[in-house]
């Protein structure tokens, strides 16, 4: 199940919010909480909703063994078992089929290609199964006793399928207690609402400028190529930020405080910071868990960060471009380390700015084609070795035509919800007035949102029938 | 709302908060300040005082919140469940989705869950006026429209070869058939059809709206023209005695581009030369010319991906011209005006500017006796019918409504009586055809290139056709409608 459809806002959200607030102490919530997840999951995946529960119990008892053994053989036995177990779902169920496709190309051999569908999620649940188990490990965190709890940790509705990747160190305490203030509920309930405009207004609509002119590379101007890029760039932001406060947003509902996930990723001055801001739990996830690993002895730096980068890719889908795409980021990552911070600091901001701002919107395209040869003929047509000359007619109406989409979009890209807070939380009655504001502009983001979803279910724009 | 970007500092700032509260108050003690008289401490209770109604408003406010966005909940929950739910979209031209019934099977695929939501989602009350009010009164403030023509682009892209993914398989499909077809009669003459290599060429989905007109862009045959061309040749070959006949017809790219918008699509006018070139013994019908003639006539709908019944009298008119049959002129039909006619490009493009600027449609009775038997796509359960279907009773009026659906073959036996029985093999658009041809063959059999489960040559042998009719628009003759034409020559 989407966040993004109505049945899920006025049928499942409304019976979920009504049960947990009827329950009574912690662990009835809980208990409400567990039952609604697993709903939520098996609404998706019917089946393999068994194997998350394997994942779970696997890594429960594996949690319970490294208690028990703590700095003793078992204690490391039990951590490699579980991470072990749990990179193989990963790469069973996610990467089977990519990796049989290219040693059949390597070899031009012709072992049959499994053609298994991807567990919803996966890549997000197994990443907080293994980092918690690696902080048992750590002694970061005691294992938890309870499966019950356990259970809610791992399959809590609103982070279970798109992240963020909740680390179990940031919500120990609030499994076993936690107190629900009435600014939390209002907090939680306008940040879902802001979520889902960002999803169904800004990415939805830009996906339909994205798709014309990056689905097409080859009919595209140069013009085109950017506009089409950067249009894409800006959905992917405001579809997964929007995910993600959406997920923040019901965690806080239901008394949880998840770690931010994106920080006004545009507004960064070069790539480092770039990704100090965008995904940040996945960011933190391979900087806390994969850079540590002793495996590249001295040259650990680099070796280690290119690792990461690699990781990255292909972590975000099995293609090559995926590979290609992180391995990018970590090439310019790895040039801002050289040059060192300080002397990045003295370039002009402007020009830290477009610099970023380019990599970056190339970045997208190259998330994008998964049709490497597509990539190429974007590369070819944005740099002006394209076809189809610098600007065509079809370019200027798509423009004006979304001009005013365009416009929010990028003034959606700025901080201004905390630059307005910043300014009003000074003063009382500014804060007040801003505070009610919010809750009415809320309401209307909602229904504006669920209005448009009705449109949803047209019948998709497909071959005509003449 | 509190607003806390990073909720560390939240929680930090909630607990110290909290401390603060717990903490005993000696620094204000009441009793021992009033004592005293003095007026040192008024202000620091009047300043505890504030905090706590401060408090009270930010939580009578967040309370509020709550309020309004649980009642959005609620009233959203009832709107959903307990209204009634719709069953057709007349705009979509299809019945919305039904509750799904159970079964381990559809459950285990996800297909049974999935079902429920896409049941909820698709059936809200009212959808068409809430679809209406999107069109009307949000979609437009995504930007305005380009130039004096007001302009409005709508689609997948711009490159030829799109080629959506739905047509792949079928596509796959058809070049699997042909080629192996093709290896079994080494002496035919088809062009086989490679996996759309030449394609740069397919057709794309953009609909350019332009004075009030929507205009499907063409994207141009680019090689598949000469496919069409050679099935036709194939047919000629099984069916030397049959006079054949192609009628490849234009669409509103053609005629109605303002000049700046010309290179969105390309020219009909030139696949149709190449067609006409390539044809063997298949005489070619110049509808490209006869509709030209007349395009400031409403010869094609605004509104809609098709022709209007007038553009279809004036093709006719070329095709009985070129067959050597009597053709009536208009003035002897019964002419038919529906009008506020909103057609399928509104359901493609949800434009606000088409939905605003209804057409009417109009349509051409003929005045003589005609007997109309419409069978299966097998040429079997045959049943009477009438030509031409009535709209009144129909939710909206329009191309579909009237001229009925592809799916069938239709006979019509007319009072002509000059030995020529016709085989018309069409697209939607040779529907509007039948009515204009009554009086001109004696037998009219309509079949649909794409619903035809018989083997074409032994139908029209069947039939003892004489005239042999290949009618459909641009877009099925080089689209992957073409495939169609040769496969129903193998069945």
């Amino acid at each position: 199940m989407v966040f993004s459809r109505l049945f899920f806002i006025y049928i499942f959200l409304p019976v979920c919010l009504l049960c947990y607030a009827l329950a009574r102490g912690t662990k009835h919530k809980n208990t409400v909480l567990i039952i609604f997840s697993l709903i939520f999951y098996a609404w998706g995946e019917p089946v393999y909703i068994f194997l998350m529960l394997a994942t779970a119990v696997v890594n429960y008892a594996a949690a319970l063994f490294i208690g028990k053994y703590q700095g003793r053989a078992g204690d490391t036995a039990a951590t490699v078992t579980a991470v072990v177990y749990d990179l193989l779902m990963l790469g069973v169920f996610k990467y089977s089929g990519f990796i049989v496709e290219n040693i059949n190309a390597l070899f031009s051999c012709s072992l049959p290609v499994p053609d298994i569908r991807l567990p919803i999620g996966i890549s997000f649940y197994t990443f907080q199964t293994i980092s918690y188990i690696i902080d048992c490990h750590w002694e970061k965190v005691k294992p938890q006793k309870s499966f019950k709890n356990f259970l809610l940790f791992l399959t809590l509705f609103p982070q279970l399928i798109a992240g963020p990747i909740v680390r179990y160190s940031s919500i120990e305490k609030e499994i076993n207690e936690r107190t629900i203030l009435m600014s939390d509920v209002s907090y939680g309930l306008n940040r879902v609402a802001l979520g889902l405009a960002k999803k169904v207004l800004l990415a939805d609509q830009l996906s339909l400028i994205a798709e014309s002119f990056l689905g097409n590379i080859g009919g595209s101007t140069m013009l085109g190529a950017w506009y089409g890029a950067i249009a894409y760039g800006m959905q992917i932001y405001f579809d997964f930020s929007g995910y993600s406060d959406i997920a923040i947003g019901l965690g806080r509902v239901f008394g949880f405080h998840f770690y931010e996930n994106f920080d006004h990723p545009f507004m960064c001055k070069d790539i480092t910071e770039f990704w100090q801001r965008w995904h940040i739990s996945l960011g933190t996830f391979f900087r806390d868990y994969l850079l540590y690993i002793p495996i590249f002895g001295k040259r650990r730096k680099y070796g280690g960060l290119f690792l990461v980068w690699l990781c990255t890719g292909i972590w975000h889908g099995a293609s090559w471009n995926y590979v290609i795409w992180g391995l990018y980021y970590g090439l310019f990552i790895f040039i801002e380390l050289l040059i060192g911070k300080k002397k990045m600091k003295k370039v002009p901001v402007f020009i830290r700015h477009i610099y970023s701002k380019f990599v970056i919107i190339i970045g997208f395209a190259i998330f994008y084609f998964e049709d490497l040869g597509k990539l190429g003929t974007f590369f070819r047509t944005a740099f002006g070795f394209g076809k189809n000359g610098f600007v065509a007619v079809q370019d200027k109406i798509s423009l004006v035509n979304n001009i005013f989409l365009i416009a929010v979009a990028v003034i959606c890209c700025f901080p201004l919800i905390r630059t307005i807070k910043n300014v009003t939380d000074k003063r009382f009655a500014a804060k007040a007035t801003i505070s009610s504001a919010a809750a009415v502009v809320s309401a209307l983001l909602l229904v504006i949102t669920s209005i448009v979803l009705v449109d949803a279910t047209t019948s998709p724009f497909l071959y005509y029938q003449f | 709302m509190s607003k806390n970007t990073k909720n560390t500092d939240g929680e930090k700032e909630k607990n110290s908060s909290a401390e603060t509260n717990r903490r005993p108050e000696p620094a204000i003690s009441i009793e021992a300040s009033d004592r005293q008289g003095t007026s040192i401490d008024i202000p620091i209770k009047a300043k505890k005082l504030k905090k706590q109604q401060r408090k009270k408003a930010m939580n009578r406010i967040s309370l509020a919140n709550i309020l309004l966005i649980s009642a959005v909940f609620a009233g959203g929950f009832v709107y959903v469940t307990l209204l009634p739910h719709e069953t057709k979209a007349d705009d979509e031209n299809r019945l919305l989705t039904k509750f799904p019934k159970f079964s381990v099977k559809s459950y285990t695929s996800g297909d049974f869950t999935d079902g429920i939501a896409d049941y909820f989602d698709d059936t809200v009350h009212a959808r068409a006026d809430i679809k209406e009010f999107i069109a009307d009164m949000l979609m437009p403030l995504k930007g305005m429209k380009y130039g004096g023509e007001k302009a409005e682009l709508y689609g997948s892209g711009f490159e030829k070869p799109a080629a959506a993914a739905t047509t792949t398989a079928a596509t796959t499909a058809s070049v699997r058939t042909l080629t192996t077809i093709a290896v079994e009669q080494p002496t035919t003459t088809v062009t086989e059809p490679e996996e759309d290599k030449t394609a740069d060429g397919e057709l794309t989905n953009n609909i350019l709206i332009v004075n009030k007109r929507g205009v499907n862009l063409y994207g141009g045959a680019w090689g598949s023209e000469q496919e069409y061309a050679s099935y036709l040749n194939a047919y000629k070959e099984a069916l030397p005695n049959v006079n054949i006949y192609s009628m490849v017809l234009p669409t509103a790219s053609s005629f109605y581009l303002p000049d700046e918008y010309k290179n969105l699509a390309q020219s009909e006018k030139e696949d149709f030369d190449r067609i006409e070139a390539a044809l063997g013994n298949v005489m070619s019908v110049d509808a490209y010319t006869a509709l030209e003639a007349h395009k400031d006539e409403p010869i094609y709908s605004r509104t809609d991906h098709h022709w209007q019944p007038l553009g279809a009298y004036y093709a006719a008119q070329q095709f009985a011209l070129t067959a050597g049959v009597p053709f009536p002129d208009i003035s002897e039909y019964e002419k038919v005006t529906l009008p506020g006619y909103v057609g399928t490009l509104y359901m493609y493009t949800q434009s606000a500017t088409l939905l605003n600027n209804p057409e009417d449609f109009v349509y051409y009775k003929p005045r003589t006796n005609v007997s109309v038997t419409q069978y299966d796509t097998h040429f079997g359960n045959p049943v009477a019918a009438d030509l031409l279907l009535d709209p009144s009773q129909m939710p909206n009026s329009g191309y579909y409504m009237v001229f009925g659906g592809d799916e069938r073959i239709v006979h019509v036996n007319t009072e002509c009586r000059n030995g020529r029985t016709l085989v018309i093999f069409k697209d939607s658009y040779g529907n509007a055809l039948l009515p204009m041809l009554t009086s001109s063959f004696e037998h009219i059999y309509l079949c649909d290139i794409r619903y035809f489960d018989l083997n074409a040559a032994d139908f029209i042998r069947n039939v003892q056709a004489t005239d042999l009719l290949f009618s459909m628009c641009s877009f099925s003759a080089v689209g992957v409608n073409r495939y169609n034409i040769y496969n129903n020559l193998i069945k």
